[in-house]
């Protein structure tokens, strides 16, 4: 059955089926309960299931982390809401000393099906510490499985997925796209969790990018067609592990490849596959791997946003670029 | 810092082994006056074999054998104390000092070695029933604080506690010390407790020293009082008595379990030893100050006793016969042991496949395969 | 009884030596495992050391005062047990190296940061050459690639690129050219319209050398060959045949071959293709690699040889060589292979040995180096054919009704009338040429 929804009421379904099917899948966070959480991810869910499977939580977010690594190891499958992406600091111990290492420590013997909702990126015109674009510190971490939805689709499947991983997963939601719609498909999965994917088709050059990114990536290539310049798009969905299948097919057809992220360039996400493509696509290359992305500058206040983070014209600048040489 | 006469202080048996319960002590005195001598003397052989192999295993860095070791020397008394008021159904969170919390329970001592050597970083499964439900031991001050609550909170959660029946409500234990004491997580640790009523018993070892600083540093007000600030009984107690430990710890737990919230024990003791065998305290304390808390250990304390109450001198020839045995054996055991292959490394990272770890092993030996035989 | 040494432990602070402060035994003490042996004073402290042996102390392999190494013998023990009671005395796994300027530092936990690494961990000898060829030219990845793939030395292209970078074109245009001068400067007619030149005139005398002209003395190797040419060319009556053949999947299974691992470490070309075909074509065609000889009674036969020592004609410093491959029928691929690559590197080297050049039962030389299409060359005395290999290059060629382009090649040859006829010869180039059209063929 398909539906057109909000790809925040995407999470909210796919929440519901993962508690439907599993009664020890828990929820826990901040405002998640009676307030349905500030982005009403979880509305309606404790009304549902109970205040004993959707905590509301103190507001500890290291506590949150910890007592969902204690709740995973008596059995259930916790899956926390981090309320912005600039307040998971505090529990970076716990999502990094501890629950990343953990089945490692235990050589096996215990699992850690934790998840982590975190909403992150920028263009909602709000304060520090709600626009930030954390991926790379988690991507870095052993132990850790990273995604990010795109679409509401996406989001529907991928949290489902998420919960049913053995491994703890960090499920990255892009907070500008909350409310876009999108087709929801509630009886076929589109794709594996880690699956990287062809959105658009196009001969000239490959444009890779993860979360609310692959939309603007969309409005890049329709601009650049009207150019004369064809581009393939591709939404990487999973940023550990990564599936590098499609970007590697794409490039050796183009020969050029643009990745676009929120985050800051300098160590980040689209250095990984930029390296990783010319290593591995090298004879294939025209041109050098280029990258767009965010300032290695804090987080702007929000009247500079526009111009900090990477919109259409930025990537046509590196497409123009690709296309030179 | 918690003044030594402290009227709260639980103490039944004096620094000289004479039974001289304070008056914080009466309400303990059946849980105690139960205790068989049987019990009795596994209390106190507990704390001379643990003593034995921790000497042994300090001896055995001191041979190169092992890359560290943190002496429980001086804490045998809360730790077997609060080990043996546990029931088999209960679950325990060590921090990384507990050694005969482990071994009591049913961890093998290598085990523990293990880890020290550099072969493993855990040591030990805690799902399997012969650990007696012991978790392993967590480096990352306080983190463990943490994971117990959440434990106690799924116990709380699936029912597998609190129905009255005592043999079966399950129950937490996590031991911290005074240095732990002051990380954030062991506040939210005890926030999250006493939100959720979790039936978990907070055992804070007061050793007095996190490696060179000294308690005073990391509070002001006794350590016990803390806990009441969080809305859960506390009680304060002497470390280095073993009845008196046991008490309080079986209270504690048996009150967790039936549904009235969790408890915070703190356990006044000493580090007798270093930090561990990488440290040097002769830098940062008096000598003075140790003898001191020699004149109160809590073996010779329960010596005493047990002399008094007419136990044969054979009997701690046994003893210390056994524990020598006892350390003979983890000796022999850790000289024979091997090492570990490199692609285990890649073994669990993730309970699932992962591409990663398939490639980098896969580069790993192949790499390795490309030295000449030997190089 | 057993005697054991105990080497100076690192004792957890990343330590690689310790000062002996003070023994506590003396050698013939009775000694348990833990008793105290020694007093030591790290960097930060003083540590004393427990036996890890019971026994009899033996000597004392430090003196007070003495900074030891760490992995350094410093007490034996005799006869007694302790330790693994079987295990090795040495403190595992703690590495025994020496002390050297870049030790590690101190640190709190754990073995400490060790030495660094006094020599490398031996590898087998690299494999192939490092092209070195490419470096310093301009030139993207797929044009890298496709240099290699068609043999061009980079380095020798000219660039024609925007940026001065060699493209694509510059690369396909230079594997297709010899490299080939080319003197178009032709000589004015005479004005005589005739000459006569007398057939019995004596040979003129060689003219003084002047100033713009070179005398070479005729010795060695060029004097060596230049007999056996002529007395090949006016002893054996020679006929030239050839065929263009589409030697397009030849190129192919070389390109295979070369990035298959069992080659990759020799040299592949077509040549090796090229030799395989003569071997297979010589056992279908025996006379071609027979000889005729001339006996002393005056009468003659042809020696068939049932087997091939197949020559390669070379250009060496020391002149025209054609040292030969003994048995190359018995060789497979990958020998041959390895048997072309060392001869030519011997020739390169001048150190083909007359043993070399003796026995040749057919040659082959490779005039597409030159950027030659055919020839007619010179057999090689004692043999009654030569094969010529024709540079491969692209041409356009029919394929299924249409004009394409392939990878063309002309495949000539040179033979003794007396021994082969006309039959023999044509049969014996086709033969060559179609393994050139189709490798596979020599799965027969």
């Amino acid at each position: 059955m398909v539906e057109s929804m909000p790809l925040a009421k995407a999470l909210n379904a796919g929440l519901r089926a993962a508690m439907t099917a599993d009664d020890h899948v828990l929820l826990m966070g901040e405002d998640i309960g009676r307030l349905g959480g500030v982005f009403r991810v979880t509305e309606g869910l404790q009304a549902e299931f109970g205040d004993r499977r959707v905590l509301d939580t103190p507001l500890a977010e290291s506590g949150i982390v910890g007592t969902a690594i204690g709740l995973a190891m008596a059995g259930f499958r916790p899956i926390i809401e981090i309320q912005f992406d600039g307040f998971v600091f505090p529990a970076f111990d716990q999502i990094t000393t501890q629950l990343a290492k953990l089945t490692n420590r235990h050589e096996g013997a215990l699992q850690m099906p934790v998840v982590i909702r975190i909403p992150y990126g920028g263009h909602i015109g709000a304060v520090e510490h709600h626009q930030e674009s954390p991926e790379a510190y988690f991507t870095h971490t052993a132990g850790l499985r990273v995604v990010s939805p795109s679409t509401a689709n996406d989001a529907y499947w991928m949290i489902q997925d998420a919960v049913r991983s053995p491994d703890p997963v960090i499920f990255l939601e892009p907070k500008a796209k909350y409310w876009m719609k999108g087709d929801v498909d509630t009886a076929e999965r589109p794709l594996p969790l880690h699956a990287s994917r062809l959105v658009r088709r196009g001969t000239d050059v490959t444009l890779v990018g993860h979360g609310a990114m692959v939309t603007t990536l969309l409005q890049a290539a329709a601009l650049a067609e009207s150019e004369g310049t064809s581009c393939e798009v591709i939404d990487l969905r999973s940023l550990s592990p990564i599936d590098y299948g499609p970007i590697l097919d794409s490039v050796r057809r183009t020969g050029r490849m643009v990745y676009a992220q929120e985050a800051p360039g300098f160590t980040s996400v689209g250095s990984e596959v930029a390296a990783t493509v010319m290593e591995r696509a090298f004879f294939a290359l025209e041109a050098p791997v280029l990258r767009v992305s965010g300032f290695d500058v804090p987080f702007p206040p929000a009247k500079l946003e526009g111009t900090y983070l990477p919109d259409a014209d930025r990537i046509l600048e590196a497409v123009d670029r690709a296309l030179a040489y | 810092m918690t003044p030594p006469d402290d009227p709260a202080l639980v103490r039944v048996l004096a620094a000289d082994g004479t039974f001289a319960p304070s008056p914080e002590a009466e309400r303990y005195l059946p849980l105690i006056d139960a205790l068989t001598d049987a019990e009795l003397e596994t209390l106190y052989r507990d704390m001379v074999v643990v003593r034995s192999f921790d000497r042994q295993a300090t001896n055995l860095q001191r041979q190169g054998q092992l890359a560290l070791w943190p002496p429980s020397l001086g804490q045998e008394a809360a730790q077997v104390g609060s080990v043996r008021a546990a029931r088999p159904q209960d679950h325990l969170f060590p921090s990384y000092r507990e050694h005969v919390v482990a071994t009591t329970r049913g961890v093998d001592p290598i085990d523990i070695i293990r880890v020290m050597r550099g072969l493993t970083h855990g040591g030990w499964d805690p799902t399997d029933p012969k650990n007696g439900n012991v978790h392993i031991y967590t480096l990352v001050l306080g983190s463990q604080t943490l994971h117990a609550t959440g434990f106690g909170m799924g116990l709380v959660f699936d029912g597998r506690t609190g129905t009255g029946d005592v043999d079966r409500d399950e129950a937490v234990v996590v031991y911290y010390g005074d240095g732990a004491s002051s990380q954030g997580d062991v506040h939210e640790a005890m926030v999250f407790a006493n939100t959720y009523r979790t039936p978990q018993v907070f055992f804070l070892q007061n050793n007095h020293w996190a490696i060179s600083v000294p308690v005073a540093t990391q509070s002001r007000a006794p350590l016990y009082r803390r806990a009441e600030g969080y809305g859960m009984p506390s009680i304060l107690v002497d470390g280095n008595d073993v009845l008196a430990s046991y008490a309080v710890s079986r209270l504690a737990l048996d009150e967790a379990r039936a549904g009235d919230g969790p408890r915070a024990i703190e356990a006044m003791t000493y580090r007798m030893g270093a930090h561990t065998t990488s440290d040097d305290p002769t830098k940062y304390r008096t000598s003075d100050e140790e003898q001191s808390w020699a004149r109160r250990d809590p073996i010779a304390r329960m010596r005493a006793y047990l002399e008094g109450r007419g136990a044969a001198a054979s009997f701690f020839d046994e003893v210390d016969a056994d524990a020598q045995a006892y350390a003979d054996d983890v000796r022999v055991r850790t000289n024979a042991l091997g090492t570990i292959e490199p692609d285990s490394m890649f073994a669990h990272v993730y309970s699932e496949d992962h591409p990663l770890m398939v490639e980098q092993r896969r580069w790993l030996a192949a790499y390795e395969a490309s030295f000449e035989k030997g190089a | 009884m057993s005697e054991q040494t105990f080497h100076l432990p690192d004792v957890g602070e990343g330590l690689t030596e310790a000062e002996i402060v003070q023994w506590r035994v003396a050698p013939g003490d009775a000694v348990e495992v833990n008793d105290v042996l020694v007093e030591i004073e790290t960097a930060k402290s003083l540590v004393e050391l427990p036996s890890p042996f019971s026994g009899t102390v033996g000597e004392l392999l430090a003196p007070e005062g003495q900074t030891v190494t760490v992995g350094a013998p410093i007490i034996t023990i005799a006869g007694g047990g302790g330790a693994g009671d079987a295990a090795a005395s040495a403190p595992a796994p703690a590495e025994q190296v020496a002390a050297s300027d870049d030790d590690g530092g101190a640190v709190l936990v754990g073995y400490g940061t060790g030495a660094g690494a006094t020599s490398r961990r031996k590898r087998p000898a690299e494999r192939g050459e490092t092209v070195r060829a490419s470096v310093g030219v301009v030139a993207k990845p797929p044009v890298r690639k496709l240099a290699r793939d068609l043999g061009v030395t980079l380095s020798e292209v000219t660039p024609t690129g925007p940026a001065g970078e060699v493209t694509r074109d510059d690369v396909v245009r230079h594997a297709e050219q010899a490299s080939v001068f080319r003197n178009i400067a032709t000589p004015a007619a005479p004005a005589e319209r005739e000459q006569t030149i007398p057939v019995s005139a004596p040979a003129p005398a060689a003219p003084p050398v002047g100033e713009r002209e070179e005398a070479i003395p005729v010795k060695g190797v060029r004097k060596a060959t230049a007999s056996g040419m002529v007395r090949s060319a006016y002893t054996a009556p020679h006929v030239s045949v050839w065929t263009d053949v589409d030697a397009t999947r030849t190129m192919e299974l070389v390109k295979r071959l070369k990035a298959s691992p069992d080659f990759a470490d020799i040299k592949v070309s077509p040549l090796l293709i090229m030799a395989r075909a003569v071997i297979w074509a010589v056992r279908r065609t025996p006379l071609i690699g027979a000889a005729w000889i001339d006996k002393e009674d005056g009468s003659a036969e042809i020696r068939v040889r049932n087997y091939v020592n197949l020559g390669i004609a070379a250009a060496t410093p020391r002149g025209l060589l054609v040292p030969n491959i003994k048995d190359a029928q018995d060789l497979n691929l990958r020998e041959l292979a390895k048997a072309l690559e060392k001869l030519t590197l011997t020739a390169r080297e001048g150190k083909t040995t007359p043993a070399d050049q003796q026995g040749g039962t057919i040659t082959i030389t490779n005039i597409g180096v030159f950027g030659m299409d055919a020839g007619t060359p010179i057999i090689n005395p004692g043999e009654s054919g030569i094969v010529a290999m024709g540079t491969i290059r692209q041409k356009p060629w029919v394929v299924d009704g249409e004009v394409r382009p392939r990878f063309v090649t002309t495949v000539s040859g040179s033979f003794d009338h007396r021994v082969i006829d006309g039959d023999g010869m044509s049969r014996f180039i086709a033969d060559v040429a179609s393994i050139l059209e189709e490798p596979a063929l020599l799965l027969d």
